[in-house]
């Protein structure tokens, strides 16, 4: 050991390492840190997706911001594509134009800030819904879960401002609605609408200040809440499923150095690398088709980006119904675009602290529940879910009317109709489905055992058989067993001693 | 290593050229191509390259004998007396059609809407009975018996695609969407894709509005700008424009589904493969003796 | 740190005294056969490698898209499956343990922070009572005041804008190029934007003007029965549900769709929504032919045109008519 420290020490990586530790004292939380413990379960790296294609979108749009001009102005364009050749257009949309056509990588560095913007959103969802499934979101991680959800929101709030800032005509529409969504805030709506929009619409500035919201502000936030969401990961040390080793007390799994560094660095170049293919092979938001945005232009078949999907959808299946009160009204578009989303997000935010009102528990949670043994959970999230994604469907009762040869108001009242009885169907088939699955033998990839006692008269009872002593760990109930046939082995080995233990696996 | 990607690069270009000439040139065999029924085998014949090919052979067409219209009465009385009456008077079971012009005559017969079951609803493309020839003779005699629009024969030498687009954004883009993809309106009507129309049938369209689509005449729209919206639909919006696959031209929603099924789901198979699938050391270890299965069912027996 | 039960040796904890020694089972790697293993994660490395040196020869040469988006995206993936398959087959595959303490404090422990907290708190506060309270009041001037340029300089509050448009009594029927419509302009079937000659292009101002039957008025609700002369009829082109411009006018059955949430509003019975989210049929514009043929408005809209809005309520709009 003495010669070789002895070799390193004059190794000059080595010597600055020292001069380093010597006024910064990193070795010391620095081994922990290398030695930390990532569970190497595939599910865990989903909320790493989003990081991810975070960074890409910082990096991607570093680059964009060297060429967009978040300005109004109108100019006479006059580039590359003809079309648009001598149209008086604004800075923005003509600057957006020259990134695309005239700077060169610009339309693959555009494209791929649009994919990544779609992944980030879509892998916080799956992120999200992997938490709510296994019961991540209990003691002591609900602080962690608002921040979650708070980036949700934010990211789903920064991707519309940036897919708004081109001032194309798709886009411009999206702008439109959010005038009249933001109109009809209770109270004083109309006035936030024309602070931020600078006046009626149009406005004066909203480029602009979209802008900035969109490069500076949001972005910081994103990057603070992100930075508390990965510290209390690392306070709070990571979940873990249950299997051999795993304990409440412990986390199993491989050390952030050499192994997990490595394969997450792999799957950031590889996340890096879809959004780069999909850059390079499909098109995303081609501004140069749909032509600057002016009021009174409009196309058909506008939809906003996928995550606002579920608004469009909620806007379009909702009834014709407008409040009329003395000196007041409520807009039409205050039920699916203010109180729907709302709710959505209390709730969502909430969620940690209803479950726990509801079943009383209130201990301390590191190992995950699997979805089948929270059958009333999994079936309660994937009815929210399909609630949801049905409201995403509607958002194209255009388009699928079209590509399906049905009218449009067939289309429209089948997701009227499916929005409030799909979640009640999909509770239902989830419950059930749930028990199915608890009572099958490959249930068995668990180290939770139940015994099954067997008295002086010959009954059966079961009883969980307790783990770890000094450990809250709640379980599910056992399912009472009438009578169990042994095998003449397994009878052969304990059979003397009356008590059997048969883990689930084997029922 | 330069020269080695120049050569890679180079058929691309080449491709590229080649659309690029084919757009600019509004090439005749393109148009064959493309629309299907284009101006009919004269175009397909023309030299290829010759920029004014595709309009002589329109003009080709145009020039109309007292034998062409002997022809299309032939043909109307066999195909179309039925139901719009041997003078094109109508019936019970279709409209008149005198008055209406050969203009309106074509653009129904050559996109294969008729014969038409329903007119209220939908039409049905169906395949081309006539070649073009009959076609035309069609149209111009029912235009001969009481007037009205001619079939129009779209010069685009001079149009301006600039003021075409701006025009489509204006008028075309509510219905037919921005991108030419077409979409579904209100009670089983559909605004159709412009994808693979003609420039005479969507001259045609916009000067008589078929069905469900308003009529822009010449106090709307200027003879100058129908030619600059045909300009713009038959280079730009029928010709696939930068950036990859363009999903149909229907907007977010193929994207979105792209991008949550290829891109979220690919980056989640990858994590698949990284990780690990089952709780890993349990099935190696659960066998073996050394590993306690949990404290308590020993503490039990 | 609580109460452990002893591990049995098969999963050491990395950050336990002195160190696991690097041939115990855990630090062995997961491939069967590595030299296999060592040949794929070179074989990506070289893929990453053509592919990254593809991206600079495709830039340095100005390709399309395609070439740079596929040159670069094989780079990364390349790189990332050698890295991946590298860290899967090639590192330590333990499993390692780390001790995990429950996360909540001691009692003792909160004791002493809220003792501390509290009792010299309020040595230093709650004997000045008089000064903590012009504290709270400074800073809470300091916030009401902030919020005036941060908030109110943003732009104008809306007055009366939501009410009224630019269209006036005798407003000539515009179009965007600033041409006066005519009677003669239209096709029956015929279709076109417009707006008051002030206003070319507003957002809130345009209308849709419809030539839907060749001669006679359109009368389309009673009391609006000189409203639309000589078969042509006028429609605030704002929706009244989110905004959008509704401008698919559809002729066969003379009615207009909203191309964002597909509201239909039927013309002849004065825009009234028939399907779909609009809650408000489009307010109409009053018409009236002059001497020379131009079209022009006989008054403004007589209510807000566009989606509703909170303060709208139940007002009497009359007043907010143009003069």
């Amino acid at each position: 050991m003495s010669t070789s420290a002895a070799g390193e020490r004059s190794n000059p990586a080595d010597k600055a390492y020292r001069w380093v530790d010597d006024r910064l004292a990193i070795s010391r939380g620095g081994r922990h840190l290398l030695n930390k413990i990532f569970p190497d379960h595939w599910s865990f790296m989903l909320g790493e997706i989003a990081l991810y294609s975070f960074i890409v979108l910082l990096l991607t749009g570093i680059f964009l911001t060297l060429y967009f001009v978040p300005s109004e102005t109108t100019v006479i364009y006059h580039g590359a594509y003809k079309p648009i050749d001598g149209q008086r257009i604004s800075e923005a949309y003509a600057s957006t134009l020259n990134l695309s056509f005239a700077v060169r990588a610009g339309l693959l560095m555009r494209q791929m800030h649009h994919w990544a913007a779609n992944i980030f959103v879509g892998s916080i969802v799956v992120h999200l819904l992997r938490v709510f499934f296994t019961g991540g979101f209990r003691k002591p991680r609900e602080i962690n879960w608002i921040i979650g959800a708070n980036l949700l929101i934010l990211a789903i709030f920064n991707g519309f401002l940036g897919y708004s800032l081109p001032d194309d005509l798709v886009s411009g529409t999206g702008i439109r609605i959010a005038f009249s969504i933001l109109e009809s805030v209770p109270f004083v709506g109309s006035q936030l609408a024309f602070l931020l929009f600078g006046g009626n619409f149009p406005g004066t500035a909203i480029i602009p200040r979209f802008f900035i919201i969109h490069v500076l502000i949001l972005p910081l936030v994103i990057l603070g809440l992100l930075g508390a969401h990965l510290g209390m990961l690392i306070r709070h040390k990571h979940t873990q499923f249950r299997q051999a080793h795993a304990r409440e007390d412990n986390v199993v799994g491989t050390p952030l150095w050499p192994t997990f560094a490595m394969k997450t660095g792999g799957f950031f170049f590889l996340t890096t690398a879809v959004t780069v293919l999909l850059g390079a092979l499909v098109q995303i938001n081609p501004i140069w088709q749909y032509g600057q945005y002016y009021p009174y232009k409009v196309s058909y078949a506008v939809q906003p980006d996928w995550y606002m999907g579920f608004l469009d959808g909620a806007l379009r299946v909702m009834p014709a119904w407008e409040l009329h009160l003395p000196g007041h009204m409520i807009p039409n578009v205050f039920f699916p675009a203010i109180l729907l989303p709302g709710i959505t997000f209390t709730l969502l935010m909430l969620y940690p602290f209803i479950e726990a009102k509801l079943t009383g528990d209130v201990a301390e949670h590191h190992l995950l529940d699997r979805p089948r043994d929270r059958p009333v959970r999994t079936a309660f999230g994937v009815a929210t879910f399909a609630f949801y994604f049905v409201l995403f469907g509607a958002s194209a009762t255009d388009v699928l009317a079209n590509y399906l040869s049905l009218t449009l108001n067939f289309v429209l009242w089948a997701f009227r109709i499916m929005a409030i009885v799909v979640p009640f169907i999909v509770f239902a088939v989830t419950y059930k489905l749930c028990k199915e699955l608890q009572q099958t033998p490959s249930a068995g990839k668990r180290q939770q055992f139940n015994l099954i006692l067997r008295s002086a008269d010959g009954g059966y009872t079961t009883v969980p058989a307790e783990q770890y002593p000094g450990y809250d760990q709640p379980e599910l109930a056992p399912v009472d067993v009438e009578k169990v046939e042994l095998t003449a082995d397994a009878a052969q080995q304990d059979g003397d001693e009356g008590v059997y233990e048969i883990p689930r696996r084997y029922r | 290593m330069t020269g080695a990607l120049r050569r890679l690069v180079a058929p691309l270009s080449l491709v590229a050229a080649a659309a690029g000439l084919g757009v600019l040139a509004f090439a005749p065999g393109h148009a064959g191509a493309t629309a299907g029924v284009a101006t009919g085998a004269t175009a397909t014949a023309s030299p290829p390259a010759a920029l004014p090919g595709s309009l002589l052979a329109a003009n080709a067409t145009r020039t109309h004998s007292s034998s062409n219209l002997q022809l299309g009465q032939t043909l109307f009385q066999e195909s179309c007396s039925s139901c719009h009456g041997t003078d094109a008077q109508g019936s019970a079971l279709a409209p008149n059609l005198r008055g209406l012009g050969a203009a309106t005559v074509d653009l129904w017969v050559s996109s294969g809407w008729m014969p038409l079951a329903n007119p209220a609803a939908q039409p049905v493309v169906k395949p081309d009975r006539f070649t073009r020839a009959q076609t035309v003779a069609i149209a111009d005699w029912v235009g001969s018996l009481a007037g009205g629009m001619a079939i129009p024969h779209p010069n685009l030498a001079g149009a301006s695609v600039s003021e075409g687009m701006s025009v489509f954004a204006l008028n075309c883009a509510p219905c037919h969407t921005i991108t030419g993809a077409g979409d579904a309106l209100s009670n089983g009507i559909t605004a159709p894709s412009l994808h693979s129309e003609t420039a005479t049938m969507i001259n045609e369209a916009v000067r008589t509005g078929p069905g469900n689509m308003p009529r822009f005449g010449p106090g709307t729209l200027s003879q100058k700008q129908v030619l600059d919206v045909v300009a713009y639909v038959r280079r730009y919006i029928q010709h696939p424009t930068s950036g990859g696959n363009d999903l149909g031209g229907i907007g977010p929603v193929a994207e979105g589904f792209i991008g949550l099924f290829v891109g979220v789901g690919l980056c989640v198979l990858a994590a698949f493969w990284i990780g690990d699938r089952t709780p890993r050391d349990l099935d190696e270890h659960a066998h073996g003796s050394d590993v306690p299965h949990g404290p308590g069912t020993t503490e039990h027996a | 740190m609580p109460d452990l039960p002893p591990h049995n040796g098969q999963v050491p904890r990395l950050n336990d005294e002195g160190r696991v020694p690097l041939d115990a089972p855990q630090f062995q790697i997961a491939a069967h056969n590595p030299r296999r293993v060592e040949v794929a994660v070179a074989a990506f490395f070289l893929l990453s490698l053509a592919g990254f040196a593809g991206f600079g020869a495709a830039y340095w040469q100005g390709a399309s898209n395609l070439w740079l988006g596929m040159t670069l995206g094989v780079g990364f993936a390349g790189f990332g499956l050698a890295m991946a398959s590298w860290g899967k087959w090639l590192m330590p595959r333990g499993p390692f343990e780390e001790p995990r303490a429950p996360m909540a404090t001691t009692e003792a422990e909160k004791e002493l922070f809220i003792a501390d907290f509290a009792s010299r708190g309020k040595v230093a506060i709650a004997r000045r009572h008089a000064l903590a309270k012009l504290m709270g009041l400074a800073g809470g001037v300091l916030g009401v005041v902030v919020a005036f340029p941060l908030i109110r300089s943003l732009g104008p509050l809306p007055g009366n804008t939501q009410y009224r448009t630019k269209w006036r009594k005798g407003s000539f029927l515009t179009t965007i190029d600033g041409r006066r419509v005519t009677v003669n302009d239209l096709e029956v079937g015929g279709v076109l934007t417009v707006f008051p000659p002030d206003d070319l292009g507003g957002a809130i101002s345009q209308t849709l003007l419809l030539h839907v039957q060749a001669s006679g008025n359109v009368v389309t609700m009673q009391g609006r029965e000189t409203w639309g002369p000589n078969g042509y009829v006028a429609f605030s082109k704002v929706c009244t549900h989110a905004g959008c411009p509704v401008g698919l006018y559809e002729e066969l059955t003379q009615q207009l769709l909203c191309p964002c949430h597909q509201s239909l509003f039927d013309i002849y019975t004065g825009a009234m929504p028939v399907f779909g989210p609009a809650p408000r049929p489009l307010p109409q514009l009053a018409l009236y032919i002059d001497k020379s043929g131009h079209i022009r408005a006989q008054h403004g809209y007589t209510e807000p045109v566009g989606p509703g809005f909170w303060s709208r309520g139940a007002a009497p709009f009359a007043r907010y008519r143009g003069k």
